[in-house]
């Protein structure tokens, strides 16, 4: 028999739906993703640590969980909030349904939601706490209300000891904010020798692997709490090797190089909007997980140019540094989930890193 | 965009046949907008009488002729147009297109092709040069080779694997195919076709049967920009033609990396062929590795294009008319009731859409029921809903299975019979699958016999379960509540527990369920879009709300089928049109994803939902329409709508219970309107049948005037409208003659409504539009001396021709004349009288 159970917010609103997944009360920012496929790759994704997803496509799980979707081995999603699940595993993949992961995991999941409403609702008042809770009384609010949400997110899921994955292409080191996986794919199909590193390693000890490149990646929170130390590595390691960042590390290396960070009203995830790549003008659709954007106002142009706009809401999308190989984009060009039309950024990654060794070794 | 284009001809889709509907009018009346919006003329050909675009053009621009390269040349030397679009004119359009270029008809006349280069059309129409095309951009297809010999075919299938198909090359078409599975069934397969060729060669190709059928709808613009509009994921495996499968969008069982290859693919072949406008591929992706291939390739528009269009609320046609003129997604301005930035955005959905087909057997009964990789379907509907179970049974109920029953049972069948069926389908597999799923079938085995994904038997388990619930549940509130989220409407419910709809309302009303309409729209609740195209589920938020002003609901015929088909639809959008002009708001409910009154300029809001009493009684509720307009013949709703006195119902063609006959046998005809105590005479017609016996049920050929026009035209027009006088007929009515050349007498047969098909026939012929006449005459004031000047039924300088077209061909069917029912379209030809 299927339990009721409610999503509350903070501004509090209360909406019945009924339970699947575990069956634990929890509490997160709530936010809205409206890719259409992928459902596994966006909840194993660390970018939503203590999130709360919302998925606009009415059904998920239609598809089982396979083995190579996964975006992380742990799963820090806080909830999942949906018009209608399936709990199927039929596809050949066929590894482990959806209610049996989130169950293993311990992610509470509610479905029969007005989930068009609720996007309705939370484009109008923004972003805001959210519960999943057995009962929506005034404690369950109140309760809501006293949580304080940790501004550590970073720390809590990036990496706590370096680890490799070996190959015998370039020597890339990873710095860990939140990594998924779909970055590892790509440098794995392109023979990068990783050492995925944690995120708040020195700039000294990541010289010391002797890197060809460095990707900063994608990662939870608020990019203006991070460790100040962090930014000091970027501007250290930029300015000697080949550097590539994307998502978190887009907004870090922006930090970095003098930009300042602005929360969006409402956190955009999805892969629906057109970004225009500047200087050939062409478009291209690429997953998106942004809850900040770079204050126009505030980029260095005699430091950085501007590379990709999205033309839906007008936040930069990619920028490069004028004076180094350092490249960043706010979208995921990795295509897990999501379009794959600007995987060729790790190509041209693999390239600068070829460039950069022909003129230090001549070979 | 070129400033020099100024004179575009359009290519129509020809008349109604299996395979063509009204997507194709559809579509060029979107484009026909984007073209008048740049300011550009347009010149039509289109020889189907049921074309809505030929009347939104100036009369002196529409050419009714067959699309064929003669036609069009002659055309193109007479109006000399700058460029030519041929993508809403099917394979047809781009077969005439291609000998133009070839005859250097286009380049003698400077006339450009918009859309497409005139290079890409070769490969478009040649299979062979788009599988090198395929090749080159290392897209996967299915590999096939003419073999001599033994040696020759087992060579090959060990590079290719099995399974295979064998098929002998001969010139008598000879469709024998033989599908092998191993090295034994090769070498029989060969011994056999080896026999039936006289040239000794066989054909080997890959079999892909029973892959998955994904499609993928994209656009693209002249530099390359491009937009993935929408998957669609056929239920059923390939081996059925897509036309004939039930369809699925979004995709609902590909994982992201599986989407993501094939929207890549689609991109590619859309950057190859170097197009602008829209592209619709197709691919068979397998079930148990990566592997997909490309199967078909259409840079035009079809049908499906539709359906991802509908899906989605993306008006692909009126925005590929855009980029076939050259204009950049991102120039592209919108009407305003769409987002600033809807055209860039790529759509993604928070509802699901189910295409059922509707087929024509009933009317055919001597065609081969069996589903295969020949088209059999004569139209389709569409079912949307917030869960795929309530999408299903909004399809299934307006594709109409069984009234009665929603989840119909096939009890009587042996269980061979059931498992022959379920591996070589009918049209009625649905109720077969339901049947075998109710017997107990497990869901693996199922799978198995009928390669259709196990999601979809899941889906369909679960609407067994609910139907069965709900049904021991009568009037019980949880088991509406439960019906309405699984999408049984209170008119099923209704007939679920054999009651009537009334009472399920008091329930509703008492429990406060309330229907609530979501939009269709691209961006899933991003933005407020205003696309005015809404479906019903049972949820918090209603998006619809009425208009401030008068308004009118009109309902649309559903699906297309045998017999008025496409003319119904053609009707039903005139009298939008027509509302519209007098000042209503218009409010069009349908579930047919071709139909022209669906275009979204052509109403005000459009509402996708079975037509069925219940669903039209909660539009009424909440739009309070001054008027319902239920065009066609649809006597059963017509009856239910008359029950609620408070409605204003207005039924076109008037006065359908009022025909009246001597005899069942006619070959002349008067037609005439009649408003109050006016009679006005339109024109006299020779009606013919193809298998001269001239009954009433086979008249399927008109000529106008009738044949001894100048002997009896008046003779005839005078003795029709003293019979009439004082009649109680009003509106568009027939009086029916049978002349016996033998004693050179008409004997009167008797009156009946003007038919649908002959409407617009006479609407094509005289150039008073009849139908809005009708309307007019119902909701306000037909200007009778202005009609009267209009009309002159006395000096003809040429002769009119419809001609109903059958489909007999296309089914295999042991049959030549067709009756009125079996209608698939129609052509029209003009003659001139020397």
């Amino acid at each position: 028999m299927t339990t009721t159970r409610y999503l509350i917010l903070e501004d509090g609103t209360s909406y019945e739906g009924k339970a699947f997944g575990s069956l634990a009360t929890t509490s997160g920012e709530i936010v809205v993703n409206s890719t259409m496929n992928g459902y596994q790759e966006i909840i194993t994704n660390q970018v939503y640590h203590n999130q709360i997803i919302v998925f606009t496509q009415s059904s998920i799980g239609n598809t089982g969980l396979d083995q190579n979707s996964y975006e992380s081995v742990q799963p820090t999603a806080k909830g999942v909030v949906v018009r209608e699940y399936e709990n199927l595993a039929t596809d050949h993949f066929k590894r482990i349904s959806l209610d049996k992961y989130l169950k293993q995991h311990n992610i509470p999941g509610i479905y029969d939601i007005d989930t068009r409403q609720l996007r309705h609702h939370l484009q109008k008042v923004g972003n805001m706490k959210a519960s999943i809770v057995d009962v929506d009384d005034e404690h369950a609010f109140d309760q809501l209300t006293a949580t304080v949400l940790t501004n550590q997110q970073v720390a809590q899921v990036s990496t706590p000891k370096p680890y490799a994955n070996p190959n015998d292409g370039d020597n890339v080191v990873v710095i860990d904010f939140g990594l998924k996986f779909g970055v590892l794919r790509e440098l794995s199909k392109r023979k990068c020798n990783v050492t995925v590193v944690p995120y708040d390693t020195s700039s000294e000890r990541i010289l010391d692997l002797d890197p060809d490149g460095i990707v900063l990646s994608t990662g939870p929170g608020n990019p203006n709490d991070i460790k100040p130390g962090v930014l000091e590595m970027i501007r250290n390691v930029q300015s000697e090797v080949p550097l590539i960042a994307f998502g978190l590390g887009h907004e870090l290396f922006a930090i970095a190089n003098g930009a300042k960070l602005n929360p969006l009203f409402i956190e955009h995830h999805g892969s629906n909007h057109p970004i225009r790549e500047i200087i050939t003008n062409e478009l291209l659709f690429a997953d998106q997980e942004q809850g900040y954007q770079i204050d126009f106002k505030s980029v260095d142009h005699s430091k950085l140019f501007i590379t990709y706009l999205d033309l839906i809401n007008g936040s930069i999308q990619g920028l490069r540094h004028r004076d180094y190989p350092a490249v960043s984009f706010q979208f995921s060009p990795d295509g897990s989930p999501g379009p794959k039309d600007r995987d060729d950024i790790f190509d041209d990654f693999i390239e600068t890193m070829a460039t950069r060794r022909r003129q230090a070794y001549g070979f | 965009m070129d400033s020099n284009i100024n004179k575009v001809l359009l290519l129509g889709s020809g008349p109604t046949q299996l395979g063509i509907e009204n997507e194709l009018d559809a579509s060029a009346f979107e484009k026909l907008m984007a073209l008048k919006k740049m300011g550009i003329k347009v010149i039509f050909i289109n020889d189907n009488p049921f074309s809505v675009v030929s009347e939104e053009i100036q009369p002196a621009n529409v050419y009714y002729q067959e699309i064929n390269f003669e036609n069009v040349k002659r055309l193109i030397e007479k109006e000399k147009p700058n460029a030519i679009l041929p993508t809403v004119s099917g394979l047809n359009g781009l077969q005439v297109t291609w000998q133009l270029i070839d005859s250097g008809v286009l380049e003698r006349n400077h006339v450009q092709i918009l859309g497409i280069s005139k290079d890409n059309i070769a490969k478009i129409i040649n299979d062979n040069n788009l599988n090198d095309l395929l090749s080159e951009i290392n897209e996967p297809i299915i590999s096939s080779k003419i073999v001599n010999d033994y040696e020759e075919a087992f060579d090959f299938v060990r590079g290719i694997g099995f399974p295979v198909i064998v098929k002998p090359i001969s010139p008598n078409r000879d469709t024998s195919r033989k599908l092998c599975s191993n090295g034994e069934e090769l070498q029989a397969a060969l011994e056999y076709s080896f026999s039936r060729t006289y040239v000794n060669q066989c054909l080997i190709e890959q079999s892909i049967v029973g892959l998955k059928e994904i499609e993928m709808v994209g656009v693209r613009d002249v530099v390359g920009n491009k937009i993935l509009v929408s998957g669609l994921e056929d239920m059923d495996p390939i081996g059925i033609h897509s036309a004939d499968s039930i369809i699925f969008a979004p995709t609902q069982t590909l994982v992201s990396q599986e989407y993501q290859r094939l929207r890549s693919a689609t991109f590619k072949i859309m950057d190859a062929l170097n197009l602008n406008g829209t592209c619709h591929v197709q691919f068979a992706q397998s079930r148990t590795d990566d592997k997909y291939y490309v199967t078909k390739v259409s840079p035009f528009f079809t049908r499906n294009t539709m359906l991802a269009s509908k899906a989605t609320g993306y008006p692909i046609s009126y925005i590929s008319g855009f980029l076939e003129l050259g204009i950049l997604l991102t120039e592209i301005k919108l009407p305003e009731r769409f987002g600033n930035s809807l055209a860039i955005m790529e759509p993604t959905l928070d509802h699901t859409v189910v295409k059922i087909p509707l087929w024509p057997f009933e009317d055919v009964p001597d065609a081969d029921r069996h589903l295969n990789t020949t088209i059999k379907s004569v139209g389709s509907v569409i079912g949307i809903g917030r869960s795929v179970e309530e999408a299903i049974i909004k399809a299934m109920h307006s594709s109409q299975y069984s009234p009665r029953d929603i989840l119909p049972t096939a009890q009587k069948m042996d269980e061979d019979s059931l498992i022959r069926q379920l591996i070589h389908p009918l049209e009625n597999r649905m109720l077969i699958l339901i049947e075998a799923l109710r017997r107990g079938f497990s869901i693996d085995e199922l799978s198995e016999l009928t390669k259709i994904d196990q999601f979809y038997f899941y889906k369909i388990n679960q609407l067994l379960k609910i139907q069965e619930y709900v049904k021991n549940h009568p009037l019980c509130s949880e088991a509406v509540k439960i019906g309405h989220k699984y999408g049984f409407g209170d008119g099923m419910l209704a007939e679920l527990w054999n009651t009537d709809i009334m009472s399920i309302r008091k329930i509703n009303q008492d429990n406060g369920f309330r229907v609530t309409y979501k939009e269709v729209e691209p961006s899933a609740g991003e933005f407020i879009e205003k696309t005015n195209i809404f479906y019903s589920s049972y949820e918090l938020e209603n998006e619809s709300s009425p208009f401030n002003s008068k308004s009118a609901l009109v309902i649309g015929r559903g699906g297309n089928q045998l017999g008025p088909n496409t003319a119904s639809d053609y009707y039903t959008t005139q009298v939008l049109i027509e509302l519209h002009k007098l000042g209503f708001k218009t409010i069009i409910m349908n579930t047919n994803p071709n139909a022209v009154s669906l275009v979204p300029h052509l109403s005000n809001k459009q509402y996708i939902e079975p037509i069925q009493l219940g669903n039209i009684l909660n539009i009424v509720e909440i739009e309070k329409p001054e008027y319902v307009f239920l065009p066609g013949n649809r006597h059963y709703l017509t009856k239910q709508l008359r029950k609620f006195k408070n409605l204003k119902v207005i039924i076109l063609p008037p006065d359908q219970e009022k025909t009246s006959f001597n005899k069942n046998k006619a070959n002349t005809a008067v037609d005439l309107f009649i408003d109050g105590n006016n009679i006005l005479p339109i024109t006299t017609t020779t009606l013919d049948t193809a298998n001269n016996k001239n009954s009433l049920k086979y008249i399927t050929n008109y000529y106008q005037p009738m044949k001894q026009h100048t002997k009896y035209g008046n003779y005839l027009i005078d003795k029709s409208i003293s019979m009439l006088k004082n009649s109680d007929y009003q509106g568009l009515i027939q009086v029916l003659f049978d002349y016996d050349s033998l004693t050179d007498q008409f004997e009167f047969i008797g009156f009946r409504p003007i038919r649908i098909t002959e409407t617009a026939f006479l609407s094509k012929i005289t150039g008073v539009n009849w139908v809005r006449v009708l309307v007019k005459k119902n909701v306000g004031n037909v200007d009778f001396n202005r009609l009267e000047k209009m009309v002159k039924p006395d000096h003809y300088l040429r002769v009119a021709n419809m001609i109903s077209q059958f489909p007999f061909n296309q089914l295999r069917a042991n049959q030549h004349a067709g009756s009125t029912q079996q209608e698939v379209g129609a052509r029209l030809e003009f003659k001139n009288i020397n």
